[in-house]
């Protein structure tokens, strides 16, 4: 029992920091209907960009390990949003109007050219945060061990999805973004500016995006220029899983991800947990084509 | 004054064949094939440092049966189409022997120009285990095969006194050739395999498989991948407060490795890996260590260039012990009779396929303060 209990926190740590990725997918897609191949590296970018903040300020010195972080995290989420918002106006604005090929090729040129440039200014040998950022406190839950930071990492995780969720349900702004999804043209009649609703979108995604970043880089420790693909292939899976351009569906899709991932490792296989957890993937579009919350469009006619 | 004239030429003709093969025997040469341009130019400029060191302290002691030993190297550029080249010249150079090289693939290709021109090779740092089961006579090695490491693996683990092993690979053909080893041999032993599965590299997380291993209640893990997740594996693992001892095989001699893990959880972890002269308190290598600190003023670079110059004692001992530079009677010598020459990384002896025995692979273990130190 306490064998389940460990993965299932590891399956939900991992979960977590796949729903928080595949958010930002899901919100490019369902606003442009465009996969944002370059925001496992925006993710990337943000670990990277945590450590050099961490390092250059020297902030560790005389705040307290969570202000730092809050500190952090707060600079992260500006830079990557920011490089969200150019990323949107240079590689993907001018291609607004061509066919949706043309952009889904930017976009992994955009993820080739952010990996190159991180090796080229970071070296390509692994960077690794420093060891006593965190206290390394072990909460006993149940009785069962676990260190707080995973509990924090995933509270964090939750926090903001919830957030995105209300803002995106209950505000005016939420509203435009979700009318922008559905339909473009429609929601330019109602008056809405759907070139600032589209970059809205490219601050908040690459936002989460690089907070994953600096999560992972505190967490783990190690990061390198490569870590954007594997985690941005898995979200990726995590929002189709739960049904792209549904933001509900991601944080379902990454969690679930997160756990298929860790009982197939635990009960069957390590080295198939991934096979296996592709092949359920497959089953649920089997069943359901839209992925699990994912809403059935019917197509105009 | 005719017949005094032709008496004379025939005398200086006499005298000139009896000189060409006096001055062609006037030294022993032996070749050296090294990388000294291209990608591991590095590794070759080292064989020829130590190699040309060597030479000229054995001449400085007398040479070899009463010559001087002359080394003629060439440069494979670590390209088997530049070898191929190389091999054809130093076979038509008048080497008995020839120490090199450095890549197995380079070392293929001039593997049967050598053994056409019958020429004893030795090989420094090529550990494919292919290159000696194609069943040439007359090439030798001086590093350990890719399979010596999972028998030292499997030894060094029953060595400890570990009863339930646990073995982790990451599927790449290296680690999982290393983890199929071991895991071969140490079923042979009174050991049990508690655990054995591959991680994906290039995750971040490790902390199921770790439960996993945990689970299956092992008193040590081997995990045969690289550095990276060797480290991760460390980090994870102490945070779990699981202090199980894991121990690795050579690719993990990386100091990123600690940075990675951070000195605490890198504290006692234990790493195989051949060792170098520096790490050796053996005279052969104390020797050699200040001999070559007070010709080049440096260290001795990676273990695979301070191999070529146990290839250069394995051919003066072959040509030593079997009075001889024939190249059939150097290898018999080699293979049969050389037992524990002293040499740079230890004692050397060869199999019956020209393979290095004894023992090569050394165990390193991580200090608190995050060095890597040679266990005795």
């Amino acid at each position: 029992m306490e064998f389940f209990f460990q993965q299932l926190t590891n399956g939900l740590a991992v979960g977590g920091i796949y729903a928080l990725i595949a958010l930002g997918y899901t919100m490019v897609y369902g606003v442009l209907k465009l996969i944002n191949f370059a925001h496992g590296d925006l993710f990337m970018i943000g670990a990277y960009l945590g450590l050099t903040l961490l390092t250059a300020l020297g902030l560790a010195d005389y705040l307290s390990p969570f202000c730092v972080i809050a500190l952090l995290a707060v600079m992260v989420l500006i830079l990557v949003a920011i490089l969200g918002v150019v990323l949107e106006r240079v590689a993907y604005r001018p291609l607004r109007q061509a066919h949706r090929l043309s952009a889904v090729v930017s976009a992994l040129g955009a993820s080739i050219f952010f990996q190159n440039i991180v090796m080229l200014i970071y070296g390509a040998k692994f960077q690794v945060y420093p060891h006593d950022l965190m206290p390394r406190t072990v909460v006993h839950i149940f009785g069962m061990p676990v260190p707080l930071i995973r509990i924090l990492i995933l509270l964090a995780s939750v926090v903001m999805m919830v957030a995105l969720y209300t803002f995106i349900q209950r505000t005016k702004v939420g509203t435009a973004i979700r009318a922008a999804a559905i339909d473009q043209g429609a929601a330019r009649l109602m008056g809405i500016n759907v070139d600032r609703v589209i970059a809205l979108v490219f601050v908040i995604g690459p936002a989460l995006g690089g907070a994953a970043g600096l999560m992972v880089g505190i967490y783990y420790g190690q990061i390198n220029f490569t870590m954007g693909w594997i985690y941005g292939l898995k979200a990726f899976t995590a929002a189709i899983l739960g049904g792209i351009g549904n933001i509900p569906g991601a944080m379902v899709g990454g969690l679930m991800l997160g756990l298929i991932e860790a009982f197939a490792a635990a009960y069957l296989s390590v080295a198939w947990k991934d096979a296996f957890a592709f092949c359920v993937l497959i089953l649920i579009l089997i069943v359901r084509p839209t992925g699990l919350l994912g809403e059935r469009v019917a197509e105009k006619v | 004054m005719g017949k005094r004239f032709i008496t004379g030429m025939a005398v200086v003709f006499a005298l000139l064949l009896c000189v060409q093969p006096v001055m062609a025997a006037d030294t022993i040469k032996i070749g050296l094939m090294a990388p000294l341009t291209g990608a591991w130019a590095s590794e070759g400029q080292d064989m020829k440092q130590i190699v040309d060191l060597l030479a000229e302290e054995l001449n400085a002691k007398g040479g070899l049966l009463g010559k001087k030993v002359e080394i003629i190297s060439e440069d494979d550029g670590g390209d088997p189409k530049t070898a191929a080249l190389a091999a054809q010249r130093l076979s038509n150079s008048g080497v008995v022997a020839v120490i090199g090289t450095y890549g197995s693939s380079v070392t293929e290709a001039s593997q049967a120009i050598y053994d056409e021109a019958k020429i004893m090779q030795i090989a420094n740092g090529s550990t494919a285990i292919r290159l000696s089961e194609k069943g040439l006579k007359n090439f030798l090695r001086t590093c350990p095969r890719d399979d010596e490491q999972g028998n030292v693996a499997a030894k060094t683990v029953v060595g400890m006194g570990f009863k339930n092993i646990a073995i982790l690979h990451d599927n790449t053909s290296y680690a999982k050739g290393l983890a199929d080893e071991a895991k071969g041999l140490l079923e042979k032993q009174p050991v049990k395999i508690v655990f054995y599965d591959a991680l994906t590299p290039g995750e971040r997380d490790y902390n199921t498989i770790l439960t996993k291993i945990k689970a299956a209640k092992p008193d040590v893990v081997l995990f045969t991948g690289y550095y990276p997740e060797a480290g991760l594996l460390l980090r994870q693992k102490m945070e779990m407060g699981w202090n199980v001892p894991f121990i690795g095989g050579d690719a993990t001699n990386n100091p990123d490795l600690v940075k990675i893990a951070g000195a605490k959880a890198a504290e006692g972890y234990y790493f195989l890996s051949p060792p170098v002269p520096q790490d050796l308190d053996t005279k052969a290598a104390k020797d050699f260590m200040s001999a070559f600190k007070k010709k080049y003023n440096a260290e001795p670079g990676s273990v695979w260039a301070v191999l070529a110059g146990d290839g250069f004692n394995a051919v003066a001992a072959a040509i030593k012990g079997s009075g001889s530079t024939e190249t059939a009677k150097m290898v018999a010598y080699l293979k049969t009779q050389l037992k524990d020459l002293p040499g740079l990384t230890g004692n050397i002896s060869f199999d019956d396929k020209g393979d290095r025995v004894g023992d090569l692979y050394r165990v390193y273990r991580v200090d608190a303060s995050g060095k890597f130190v040679l266990q005795p």
